[in-house]
C-alpha cells in the first residue's frame, strides 16, 4: 500500500516536471525565433531593443503550446522523461518530440553564431588579412631591446604570484578546518560558523580575480599591490575549498584511534588528520602558485602591475614588435611554471 | 573493574543498537564478545571508551561512572583504556616508533607532541613495547609499509604505551589470514597474562574464542543473550546466537 502511493506520487511529479520542461522549451523556441531569426536576421536590426515583456510573452506562448501539445507525441518533456510508451520497433530518435529537440539545438547554434558575430567575410577580407599579416610579422620580429624591461616586469609578476600564494597558505590552512563539514557540524555553533564561512567563500570565489583587481586598484591604487591582493583573496577562497574537501575525505580510523588514547582535540587533529592531508595540500598549493602566475599576467592587463601591465601599454600604442617580445616571455614563464609544478607534484606522489 | 548497567544506545537516526546491557568484567579477565554482524558489538565497545555516547545506563570503570564525563576528565579515563581496531588505524606516513609514541599523547604536552619532543623515558618505554610485540629493528620503518599482522602489533604496542588498565579490541584479526590471526591473538594473550591487562575482544571465529577466551558474552540484535564459559557454547546456543542456518567454520 505504502509503496503504491509513493509510486503514484512519483508519476505525478514526473508529469509536472515534463510539463515545466515543455513550457520552457516552447518559450525558448518562441523567444529565440523572434529575437534572432526575425529581429536580427530578417529585419537586420543591429541592436534590437530588449523589453522584459518579451520573455514574459514567450512564457505565455510556451504555456499555451505546452498545454495544447502535452498529450501528443510532440511533448519533449514526456518524451525525454520516458513517459511516452514506445513500441519495440520504434526508436525515440525518430519520434516527433525528438525533432523538437533537434530544433532546439539548431536554434541555439544559429543564435550562438549571430551573438558572437561570426563573419567569414570579415575573417577573409583583404583588409583584415593585411592587418593579420602586419601583426604576425611584428610578433615574429620581437624587439629585444626591451628585454630587460620585460624581464623585470616578469619577475615582478612571479614574485607577486608567489607572495599572494604564500600569504594565502596559512590563512587557508586554518580556514580549511573551519570549512570542513565533518569537523564542524557536530554542534549548532560549529554548524553556523561553517555555513557562514562557506557562504563568504563561495561568494568571493564566484567573483573573478580580474574584478577583484579592479576593485582593489581603486582601493589601494593601480600597481602590483592591488593585483597581489586580488590573487591572494582568490587563492584563499580556492585553497580553503580544496583543503576542506581534503579534510572531509579523510579516513576516520586514525582520528578514532587518537581520540581513544585520550589525546587533546588539537593533538587528534595534528596526528589523526594532518598526516593524511599534507601531500594533497602541497600538491594543491603548488598548482595554485602555477595558476597564480598565469592569472597575475592577466590581472596586469587591468592595472595589477607586472608584465601584463607592460603588455597593455605597448598594445595600446600598437607597438607590436614589443608586444611580440612580451608574448614570448609570458609563454616561457608559463611553460616553465607548468613544467616545474608538474615535476614537483609528480615527485610528491 | 568494569561494570555495565542497563546500557542503551540509540543512534541519532533512531536505530536502537543496544538494549539494556548488563555485565561486569573482573580484573585480569580475557572477555570475548560474539554475535552476528550488526548485533552491536562495535557499538558496545565504543560506548566503553566513549567514542560513542551511550543513551542511558551506567558504565562504572573502577567505580567511576564514565557516561557523564567531559573534557579532561574524559580524556584521563580514555588514556587508561587502550583500543585496537580491525583496520589498525595507524597514523599514515609515520614510523613505527612515532606511532607507538602517539599512545602516550595524553601525557605529553600539546606543544611538545606537535614538535615531536619526547623524553628519554618515553622513548625507552616505546622501545620496550616494540620489543614485547616482536618488532625490534623495525622501529624506524614506516608503519604503513609493514604487513597487516605487523601493523596490528604496532597498534598493540601503541595501546600498551598508554599503560592501559583495560584493552578493547574490535575484531583485531578480521582482516588477517589464519596464521597471522593466531600470532596477533598470542600477543593479546601475552599482554593479558604477563602484563595483567584486562582484555575485551570482539571476535567472529568460535575456534579462536574457545582457545583464547576466559569468558564469552553474546549479543543478538542489541541484546545480551549469553554470558558464560566458551566451552559451554553447544550446538543449541550456537544456533540461537548465529541463527538456524549457521554452520561453524573453523580456523586453525
Ligand atoms: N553511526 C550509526 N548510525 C546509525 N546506525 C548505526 C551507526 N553505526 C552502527 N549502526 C547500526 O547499529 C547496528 C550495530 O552496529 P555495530 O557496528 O555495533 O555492529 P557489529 O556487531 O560491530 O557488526 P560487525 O560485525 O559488522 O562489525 C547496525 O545495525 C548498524 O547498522
Ligand atoms: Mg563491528
Amino acid at each position: 500500500m505504502q509503496k503504491k502511493i509513493s509510486k503514484v506520487k512519483n508519476k505525478n511529479v514526473q508529469m509536472v516536471k515534463a510539463f515545466i520542461l515543455d513550457t520552457l522549451a516552447w518559450a525558448y523556441i518562441a523567444l529565440v525565433s523572434y529575437k534572432v531569426l526575425y529581429d536580427k536576421i530578417y529585419i537586420e536590426n543591429r541592436y534590437p531593443e530588449f523589453a522584459w515583456k518579451q520573455p514574459l510573452y514567450a512564457l505565455y506562448f510556451g504555456l499555451a503550446a505546452a498545454a495544447l501539445l502535452f498529450f501528443t507525441n510532440f511533448s519533449l518533456g514526456r518524451g525525454s522523461l520516458g513517459l511516452i510508451k514506445l513500441r519495440d520497433d520504434e526508436k525515440a530518435t525518430t519520434k516527433p518530440f525528438a525533432f523538437i529537440g533537434y530544433l532546439l539545438i539548431i536554434l541555439t547554434f544559429v543564435t550562438g553564431f549571430y551573438v558572437s558575430q561570426v563573419s567569414l567575410k570579415e575573417f577573409f577580407s583583404s583588409q583584415g588579412l593585411e592587418g593579420a599579416k602586419r601583426i604576425f610579422t611584428a610578433l615574429f620580429h620581437p624587439n629585444w631591446s626591451i628585454f630587460e624591461q620585460g624581464l623585470f616586469a616578469a619577475i615582478e609578476t612571479i614574485y607577486m604570484a608567489f607572495i599572494a600564494t604564500a600569504i594565502a597558505i596559512p590563512i587557508a590552512f586554518i580556514l580549511g578546518f573551519i570549512a570542513a563539514r565533518n569537523l564542524m557540524t557536530g554542534n549548532p555553533v560549529g554548524f553556523f560558523i561553517y555555513t557562514a564561512l562557506r557562504t563568504v567563500l563561495n561568494v568571493s570565489r564566484s567573483i573573478e580575480p580580474l574584478v577583484w583587481a579592479i576593485i582593489f586598484s581603486v582601493w589601494v591604487g593601480i600597481g602590483p599591490f592591488s593585483g597581489m591582493l586580488a590573487l591572494c583573496l582568490h587563492s584563499i577562497a580556492s585553497l580553503t575549498k580544496q583543503y576542506s574537501e581534503q579534510i572531509e575525505s579523510v579516513d576516520d580510523g586514525p582520528i578514532e584511534a587518537m581520540t581513544a588514547t585520550g589525546a587533546h582535540p588539537v593533538q587528534v587533529v595534528w596526528f589523526g588528520v594532518v598526516p593524511q592531508i599534507v601531500l594533497p595540500y602541497l600538491s594543491y598549493t603548488i598548482y595554485r602558485w602555477d595558476i597564480n602566475v598565469r592569472m597575475a599576467t592577466v590581472i596586469g592587463l587591468v592595472g595589477g602591475g607586472g608584465i601584463g601591465n607592460l603588455l597593455m601599454q605597448y598594445q595600446g600604442q600598437a607597438r607590436w614588435n614589443e608586444v611580440g617580445l612580451l608574448v614570448i616571455l609570458i609563454a616561457v614563464i608559463v611553460w616553465t611554471m607548468d613544467w616545474a609544478s608538474s615535476v614537483i607534484r609528480e615527485a610528491l606522489k | 573493574m568494569l561494570e555495565i548497567k542497563n546500557l542503551n544506545k540509540v543512534y541519532p537516526n533512531g536505530y536502537h543498537a543496544l538494549h539494556n546491557i548488563n555485565f561486569s568484567v573482573p580484573q585480569g579477565e580475557f572477555l570475548v564478545v560474539i554475535g552476528l554482524s550488526g548485533s552491536g558489538k562495535s557499538t558496545m565497545l565504543r560506548c566503553i571508551n566513549r567514542l560513542h555516547d551511550p543513551s542511558s545506563g551506567e558504565i562504572l570503570f573502577n567505580g567511576v561512572d564514565t557516561t557523564k564525563l567531559k573534557g579532561s576528565a574524559l580524556r584521563k579515563i580514555r588514556s587508561e583504556i587502550g583500543m585496537i581496531f580491525q583496520h589498525f588505524n595507524l597514523i599514515p606516513r609515520s614510523t613505527v616508533i612515532a606511532n607507538v609514541l602517539s599512545g602516550n599523547l595524553s601525557r605529553t604536552g600539546i606543544f611538545k607532541s606537535i614538535f615531536g619532543i619526547y623524553s628519554a623515558e618515553e622513548k625507552e618505554r616505546a622501545m620496550k613495547y616494540i620489543d614485547i610485540v616482536g618488532l625490534r629493528g623495525k622501529e624506524k620503518n614506516r608503519a604503513d609499509n609493514l604487513s597487516g599482522g605487523q601493523q596490528q602489533r604496532v597498534a598493540i604496542a601503541r595501546a600498551l604505551m598508554q599503560n592501559p588498565k583495560i584493552l578493547l579490541a574490535d575484531e583485531p584479526v578480521a582482516s588477517l589470514d589464519p596464521a597471522t590471526s593466531h600470532s596477533v591473538m598470542q600477543y593479546l594473550k601475552k599482554v593479558n597474562e604477563e602484563l595483567g591487562v584486562t582484555v575485551i575482544c570482539n571476535l567472529h571465529f568460535l575456534s579462536l574464542v574457545r582457545q583464547y577466551a576466559h569468558r564469552v558474552v553474546a549479543l543478538k540484535a542489541g541484546k545480551l543473550i549469553y554470558d558464560g564459559k566458551p566451552l559451554e557454547i553447544n550446538e543449541e546456543w550456537f544456533k540461537t546466537i548465529y541463527g538456524e542456518d549457521a554452520v561453524e567454520v573453523t580456523i586453525n
